[in-house]
């Protein structure tokens, strides 16, 4: 992994998953995984963010939502998709209320698999997301 | 006191190792149970496909006639439901997961 | 009389790791009426029997939340081998009680964490979750995922844990208490924590009954009920208190939580020194027929599974209810008639699991 030249904030939303994954995601900045030594720090204002991590699937009542965060969030960014209920639907692919993965709504740049997606896991993942961001800001010609 | 209730632990911390894993600079070691990912060992596999028919989120294909035997990461919710029913026992859960992709397919 | 401002609360906000929506109508700072708005998270997960069968519906019921997951898988376990009916071994029961004790103290760290954060002392939640980490710890070497235990199965459970992991479980955990003081002893003792909770949200024991509060929430308000002197799996052979505050205030809501932690504690200590040996499952066949209701007392309070079969391999019915769905009309009520400010910390004090509400 490159140096990072940039400290990317994270914004996360709960879609419907159960609650695994999102503890996972807060366990990462907890002493443990501590993410904040990467300059990794979860915000809950959308603008502030370059990362939008989902957790769980998206069903009716929440796709409006995960839109409106993620239009707000100011290019480039990067979204991450957290637990295979956010991968693909998961064990709830068949409930009628939901409509599976994150991709069915917005674009998705990694996948991280697991149920729950170890802390671990997503720390691998939000590098890799990295790696992503890096690239778009090049295509958008940006000086960092 | 009670102001500063915390500080006696803050200071006592201070001096102790610090309680972060380090991860990645430190690997991570998993212990023998964790479930991380299923792995075949297909020398043994009959292709009889009753980890198929188990897995509850069709994770795994198995087709008899090619001897074929795949599974997707991005389903498996290592529930380890597939490797309890194999009569062959040639499913394993290793304790590794499987890793983040940046595309689906 | 002052003019009516509505503020919407949620569903994506700072203290809340799960969207719940709350419209507070307010005069001034004061909160007259909260208007709850729910389903972010509806899955439909109950019409799943229709698709899975019955051992699998285990693996569905443990992810109807991740933070009592297991508990869930035990209910759900419980209430199929009523079905069908098979007899678990006493082992199974006792491990399965030491790991739903095990993951209670680990919700109960992971709440009190949250609720640190939601008045501000980030420190204070840093140190609980340090702790849980190490619960985790264990789980993970016993059973084999850290939030999602996976362990449970019809009939039994999936894997052993050997006598001497279990020795050292207690000796960890003896460890652990000790540590666990520390840092509940700010919440029980510190000046500006019983500033943000003392009075804050009051519930007094007849709205409590009333209301159909459940768990810690109804216990801090006085009243003594607890699932577990039910005596499923391996409490009848356990000795405890159900532990009760009176106050009815979060502060009471807390303490309660700190002081089941240490119950916890004593009661693995107790099922570790008591556990028979044997086998763990027994083998599974036929069909579930008839229906079956169960009770269990959840890290938030009882969850009641009702189950109905037909005798197929697919259930007919699958029907939970869970204990923060019972804990939203005590919620409303403590929220009316409190501060703007307060709102979070309220919120927080019934421990609500969006998840398992919605499910
Ligand atoms: S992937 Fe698994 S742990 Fe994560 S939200 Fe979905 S069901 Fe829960
Ligand atoms: S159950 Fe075992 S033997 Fe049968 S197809 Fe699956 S892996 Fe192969
Ligand atoms: S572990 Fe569970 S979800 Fe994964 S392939 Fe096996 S049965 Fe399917």
């Amino acid at each position: 992994m490159s140096y990072l030249a940039k400290s990317p904030w994270l914004i996360h939303y709960d879609g419907s998953s159960c609650n695994g994954c999102d503890i996972e995601v807060l366990a990462c900045l907890t002493p443990m995984y501590d993410v904040e030594r990467f300059g990794i720090i979860n915000t809950g204002n959308p603008k502030h963010a370059d990362i939008l991590a989902i957790t769980g699937s998206v069903n009716e009542q929440n796709i409006p939502i995960i839109k409106n965060i993620y239009d707000q969030m100011l290019e480039p960014k990067v979204v991450i998709a957290i637990g295979i209920c956010a991968t693909s639907g998961g064990i709830f692919r068949e409930c009628y209320n939901v409509q599976g993965g994150v991709d069915q709504v917005i674009p998705v740049d990694v996948y991280i698999p697991g149920c729950a997606a170890r802390p671990e896991s997503i720390i691998d993942g939000v590098v890799k997301g990295l790696g992503v961001l890096e690239e778009k800001y090049k295509k958008y010609g940006k000086k960092r | 006191m009670a102001f500063l209730k915390l500080a006696g632990t803050v200071t006592k911390r201070m001096g102790m190792k610090s309680a972060c894993y380090m991860y990645p600079v430190v690997a991570r070691e998993f212990t023998k149970t964790t479930r991380g990912h299923v792995e075949l060992d297909s020398a043994d596999c009959i292709y009889c496909g009753l980890c198929q028919r188990k897995c509850p989120t069709k994770a795994i294909e198995v087709n008899r006639q090619e001897k074929n035997w795949t599974i997707q990461p991005l389903r498996c919710i290592v529930c380890s439901g597939c490797v309890d029913v194999c009569p062959k026992k040639c499913l394993r859960m290793e304790n590794t997961y499987s890793s983040s992709v940046t595309s689906k397919f | 009389m002052s003019k009516r401002t509505i503020i919407p609360f949620g569903p994506q906000h700072p203290v809340l790791p799960e969207p719940i929506h709350l419209d507070l109508v307010l005069e001034d700072e004061k909160v007259v009426q909260a208007i709850p708005r729910i389903g972010y998270v509806h899955r439909g997960l109950e019409k799943l029997v229709e698709k899975q069968e019955y051992a699998n519906m285990v693996y569905v019921a443990e992810r109807i939340c991740g933070i009592c997951s297991f508990i869930h898988a035990q209910t759900c376990s419980q209430a199929i081998e009523d079905l069908l009916p098979i007899e678990v071994p006493e082992r199974a029961l006792y491990l399965r009680t030491i790991w739903a004790e095990m993951s209670r103290t680990h919700s109960h760290l992971l709440w009190l964490g949250l609720m640190a954060d939601a008045f501000g002392f980030e420190a204070l939640f840093m140190h609980c979750w340090r702790l849980r980490e190490k619960i985790l710890d264990m789980v993970e070497d016993t059973a084999g995922g850290r939030v999602i235990f996976g362990s449970c199965k019809v009939g039994g459970v999936r894997v052993d844990i050997e006598d001497a992991k279990l020795k050292d479980i207690v000796i960890q955990y003896n460890d652990l208490e000790k540590e666990i003081k520390e840092i509940t002893d700010v919440f029980v003792e510190d000046y500006s924590v019983k500033h943000r909770l003392v009075d804050v949200g009051v519930m007094s024991k007849e709205d409590a009954h009333v209301l159909g509060a459940v768990g810690p929430t109804m216990r801090g308000s006085g009243v003594a009920k607890d699932m577990r002197t039910l005596g499923y799996a391996a409490y009848k052979y356990l000795k405890f208190e159900p532990v009760v505050e009176t106050a009815g205030d979060c502060y009471a809501r807390t303490k309660v939580r700190i002081r089941e932690v240490f119950q916890s504690i004593d009661l693995i200590r107790q099922a570790v020194a008591q556990i028979p040996g044997g086998p763990i499952a027994v083998k599974v066949t036929g069909n579930p027929t008839g229906s079956s209701f169960q009770c269990v007392e959840q890290a938030r309070g009882d969850v009641a599974y009702y189950l109905k079969a037909n005798g197929t391999k697919n259930l007919e019915r699958f029907r939970v209810r869970t204990p923060t769905f019972a804990n939203i009309p005590p919620l409303l009520k403590m929220l009316g008639g409190c501060e703007l400010a307060d709102v979070p910390v309220i919120v927080l004090s019934i421990d609500p699991c969006i998840s398992c509400t919605e499910r």
